[in-house]
């Protein structure tokens, strides 16, 4: 906290007010008010500070980016290992196996009761209160490659004991839920990073030719930006992916979806950051800039692309999560990822019957995965927003 | 200084004198402003008192607190702000400070009513002014609609707006900036109330309008017995209303005093020091056989616009610089005056090839420029620059201090090496005033005054032949404004620079030009010498401009 005190921005009894009266045309008044050189983002990062919620999504960001990229570490099980379909999550209790209350949550898996229910008969199910899983972090567990290079066994956390640990449950094919979620976030994030990327660049670069050259240029491409944007997109998304032979790979498949929603997707931002361009190229230091004979390419990347750019970054971040509810979406029509590849939406598509949701409704907990993608990227986003422009 | 002496009592010099009754009484009002890192005291202490029917005048330079200290009185504070336990605030007898806030809902706009300096935002644009006016009647009256609208036609009336039946229905673009200012003026009167705030109610005016305003508020003010406060940072103005004058300074008053006494003896050394900051003195003269460094001939801009709707595109020509030519010697400069709207800024900038010109022809130094686009142009461009009005506007923010310098260094290719750029950005820095180890420093940290000298410093780094001054010293504070003018001579005389001045202070024209040329819609209707067009104006405009700037009370 002391950083800000040395560091305080100019006073508000400081603006306009020029040089000491007394004293003669000194401004090394000035040396003495301000410490230090501010620049842009020291200023944007104090600000951003100020904002709890801008704080938690930009945690939950760094956690979720953390995670999927060591997602085989963070999955406690194997996400194609298949088990009992189906099976309830495990219950997690602050209660040791004698009943008593304890501190370090106890793990115990769902197994057969011994009881059976008084009517139908059945055999009733719940915690197995005799048998907790030993839980311990950093144990071995199945083989995988970290991050597709360093062969190792080692996970997060898991069981000692090499038990199965279903903390969502599992599938209709019986695999774990909470395991497929970490991994398909690899999958969810990656579409959505690489769409906003290319989005970003073909919106920005569209953008600021279109409103700097302006003229019949900006006139033609902005009929274009339209004609894009007034086209139904859901037809159009389920049109071109279903062009897709069935038989592609799935990592084509995922490329070709990748294309679909950038095409469709820089519109939007094109159109922002045009105005934003627009007002730019009028404004009086690019006009000065024009003065001392500078080009257009140095006014494009010295004066405008620099104050465009804090338009882009909160664009950019509330754009992601437009794209992992697009994925989820398209994914639970089967228009998105194809199996093997794991994705939150296509988790989503078992939940497509009213019995299953019924009688098993953990299988809906890929939606808190979107749920909290979306939550940390709009924090995120609207912490940026308030912060970016600290002028 | 020597004296020791309190030259700002908590009581006024008069206070009471002449039987007068005493309306509003400020003790030791003391408001901060929570801001990062700490806390601003935007007004410390300050007291004043002020009678019934007198006008009182809150005089200061920008962050001066003011401002603040006005609001405070209708405790239009932000959240942020927070008054000090120990301030007064008596209206006729009562704290207002210890009112219930419903009940000083009940005092804004009916004791106490405010106008605005920005007349463009304080009016809103989706209803009519007769509207606005009814609903200011409404809120304090139980009175019928059209009794409303009657008595809002009648302060239209009072306020001297044409037509003011018809003037009702109009919505806020369709006035005039001193319309709007007229309109809110009539809806701060529509309650009659005691007290009138008005915070520097004609800066955002047009010269020729700001004495019909202030004329305007005078007369009112003599009719219903108002009490006003007037904030401003100019000086003629509070010399010619006011009766007694508050000096303030870092959010204090510095020292107060009749008007009569405190113009005929200040005594604060700040005092003085804004008293000595009218421009003064007049530009060196100049040998007869100076060549001309620009010169434009018969130049025409034009741009079209598009009237009508999509079915039936109706396209004018709004002529904005009509066939002008000029003449500009070196180590000259020749001021262009008008109001806003007249051209003159257009003129300017198309002379510099900043704008295109549809007529005419431009010549530089001998060389013929009208004919040059963008890219022929960029070898002429270091020998002239330009500073603009806005400092605020005209340095990228997200540049250092070095770069905006260098820029024009880099693109022209001057200098050796980056050393010896950055030597001469120290050179420019330090012949505009300015400390030269601010190179990584970013303009947010800078005043006003300071931006424009880095401004200047960016022009003249460059070496240039010839500088186009765009309302340099429009926004800024008088005293700053002097200095800027004292630079700006300096640097003539030390590098031999011509200006084209462009402005609408004749005052500052006075003190810094040889030649004026003063704009009306687009053409010249007077030009000379400066003494000869100020001191004997032949047309009707140019008298009215010189009036309103050295007698506003014309």
């Amino acid at each position: 906290m002391s950083e800000i005190k040395h560091t305080a921005p100019p006073l508000p009894t400081d603006i306009g007010a020029g040089p000491a009266p007394t004293t003669e045309v000194t401004p090394t008044g000035v040396s003495a008010r301000f410490q230090g050189n501010e620049g842009y983002a020291t200023l944007v990062w104090r600000r951003f500070r100020r904002s709890t919620m801008g704080m938690i999504g930009l945690v939950l960001v760094v956690t979720l980016l953390v995670v999927a990229v060591f997602g085989d570490f963070f999955a406690p099980m194997d996400p194609k290992r298949t088990e009992l379909p189906f099976a309830p999550p495990d219950v997690i209790a602050f209660e040791d196996p004698a009943g008593n209350f304890s501190l370090l949550p106890y793990v115990y898996p769902i197994g057969e009761t011994g009881e059976s229910d008084p009517i139908t008969f059945q055999p009733l199910t719940g915690a197995e209160k005799d048998n907790p899983t030993p839980v311990g972090m950093f144990v071995k567990g199945h083989t995988y490659r970290l991050l597709g290079l360093i062969p190792t066994d080692i996970h997060f956390f898991g069981s000692t004991d090499g038990r199965t640990i279903h903390l969502l449950g599992t599938d209709k094919f019986g695999r774990d839920i909470l395991s497929r979620g970490i991994v398909g976030s690899q999958i969810s994030l990656t579409i959505a990073l690489v769409v906003v990327a290319i989005t970003t660049v073909v919106g920005s670069l569209v953008g600021i030719a279109s409103g700097y050259l302006g003229g019949q240029f900006d006139l033609w491409v902005q009929r274009f930006v339209e004609f894009v944007l007034a086209f139904p997109q859901l037809p159009l998304y389920l049109a071109l992916t279903s062009l897709i032979p069935v038989t592609a790979p799935s990592n084509i498949f995922i490329a070709f979806v990748i294309g679909v929603m950038a095409v469709l997707g820089w519109a939007q931002l094109s159109r922002e950051v045009r105005s934003k361009t627009l007002s730019l190229a009028r404004i009086e230091y690019v006009r000065a800039a024009i003065a001392v004979g500078s080009s257009d390419i140095r006014i494009i990347t010295r004066h405008i692309l620099p104050n465009v750019l804090s338009h882009v970054i909160v664009a950019v971040t509330l754009a992601v999560p437009s794209v992992v509810l697009l994925e989820s979406f398209l994914g639970f029509l089967g228009f998105a990822v194809k199996p093997p590849l794991i994705s939150w939406g296509l988790m989503l598509q078992d939940t497509s019957t009213f019995s299953v949701i019924g009688s098993y409704p953990w299988i809906l907990s890929p939606v808190i995965f979107v749920l909290i993608t979306v939550f940390a990227f709009n924090a995120l986003g609207d912490g940026l927003r308030d912060a970016i422009d600290p002028y | 200084m020597t004296n020791t002496e309190n030259l700002s009592p908590d009581e006024r010099y008069d206070l009471g004198a002449h039987g007068r009754e005493l309306i509003l009484d400020a003790r030791k009002i003391k408001v901060d402003f929570k801001v990062e890192g700490g806390v601003v005291n935007a007004v410390r202490d300050v007291s004043f008192q002020l009678h019934k029917g007198e006008t009182i005048a809150l005089v200061g330079e920008s962050g001066s607190g003011k401002s603040v200290t006005a609001r405070t009185i209708m405790r239009l504070l932000t959240k942020r702000a927070t008054v000090s336990k120990d301030s007064r605030l008596m209206l006729g007898g009562r704290d207002i400070y210890k009112m219930p806030e419903a009940e000083v809902r009940k005092l804004r706009g009916n004791d106490v009513s405010m106008i605005f300096q920005e007349p463009m935002s304080s009016l809103n644009p989706v209803y009519t002014i007769g509207q606005q006016l009814c609903e200011v009647l409404h809120l304090h009256n139980r009175i019928s609609r059209a009794e409303a609208m009657r008595r809002a036609e009648k302060l239209l009336e009072e306020v001297q707006i044409p037509e003011p039946g018809a003037r009702l229905r109009s919505y806020p673009h369709q006035l005039s900036g001193g319309q709007r200012q007229r309109v809110m003026i009539a809806m701060a009167l529509a309650n009659r109330p005691d007290i009138l705030i008005a915070d520097e109610p004609t800066t955002a005016l047009d010269v020729t309008v700001q004495a019909q305003i202030l004329n305007l508020i005078k007369d009112l003010k003599a009719k219903y017995g108002m009490a006003v406060i007037l904030i401003t940072h100019d000086l003629t103005i509070v010399k010619q209303f006011s009766d007694y004058v508050y000096v303030m300074q870092h959010g204090k008053v510095q020292e107060h005093n009749t008007t009569e006494a405190l113009f005929a003896n200040p005594r604060h050394a700040y005092t003085k020091h804004l008293l000595a900051s009218e421009p003064k003195g007049q530009a060196k003269p100049i040998e007869a056989d100076s060549p001309t460094i620009l010169q434009g001939d018969k130049v025409k801009v034009s741009f079209t616009l598009k009237r009508g709707g999509a079915f039936k595109p109706d396209f004018f020509q709004l002529v904005a610089v009509d066939s002008l030519s000029l003449n500009l010697k070196k180590h000259e400069t020749l001021g262009l005056v008008g109001e806003s709207g007249s051209g003159k800024t257009t003129f300017g900038q198309a002379l510099i090839r900043l704008i295109g010109n549809q007529g005419g022809q431009i010549f530089f130094d001998g060389q013929s420029i009208h004919d040059k686009n963008r890219e022929q142009m960029r070898p002429l461009r270091q020998r002239m620059q330009i500073v603009f009005q806005d400092p605020f506007a005209s340095l990228n923010p997200r540049m250092s201090i070095r770069q905006i310098l260098e820029e024009g260094l880099i693109v022209n290719g001057i200098g050796a090496n980056s050393r010896d750029r950055v030597d001469r950005v120290r050179a420019a820095l330090r012949d505009s005033g300015m400390p030269d180890n601010i190179l990584s420093r970013f303009p947010h940290e800078f005043s006003g005054g300071q931006r424009q000298r880095i401004a200047i410093a960016r022009a003249i780094a460059l070496e240039p032949e010839f500088i186009l001054l765009d309302e340099p010293t429009s926004a800024l504070d008088l005293s700053v404004q002097s200095q800027i003018i004292e630079l700006l001579r300096k640097l003539q005389d030390e590098r031999g620079l011509s200006y084209l001045f462009i402005s609408h202070d004749l005052k500052v024209v006075r003190a810094l030009c040889h030649r004026v040329m003063v704009m009306q819609h687009g053409k010249v209707v007077e030009e000379g010498p400066v003494e000869a067009v100020l001191t004997n104006p032949t047309t009707d405009y140019t008298r009215r401009l010189v009036r309103a700037a050295f007698e506003i009370a014309a």
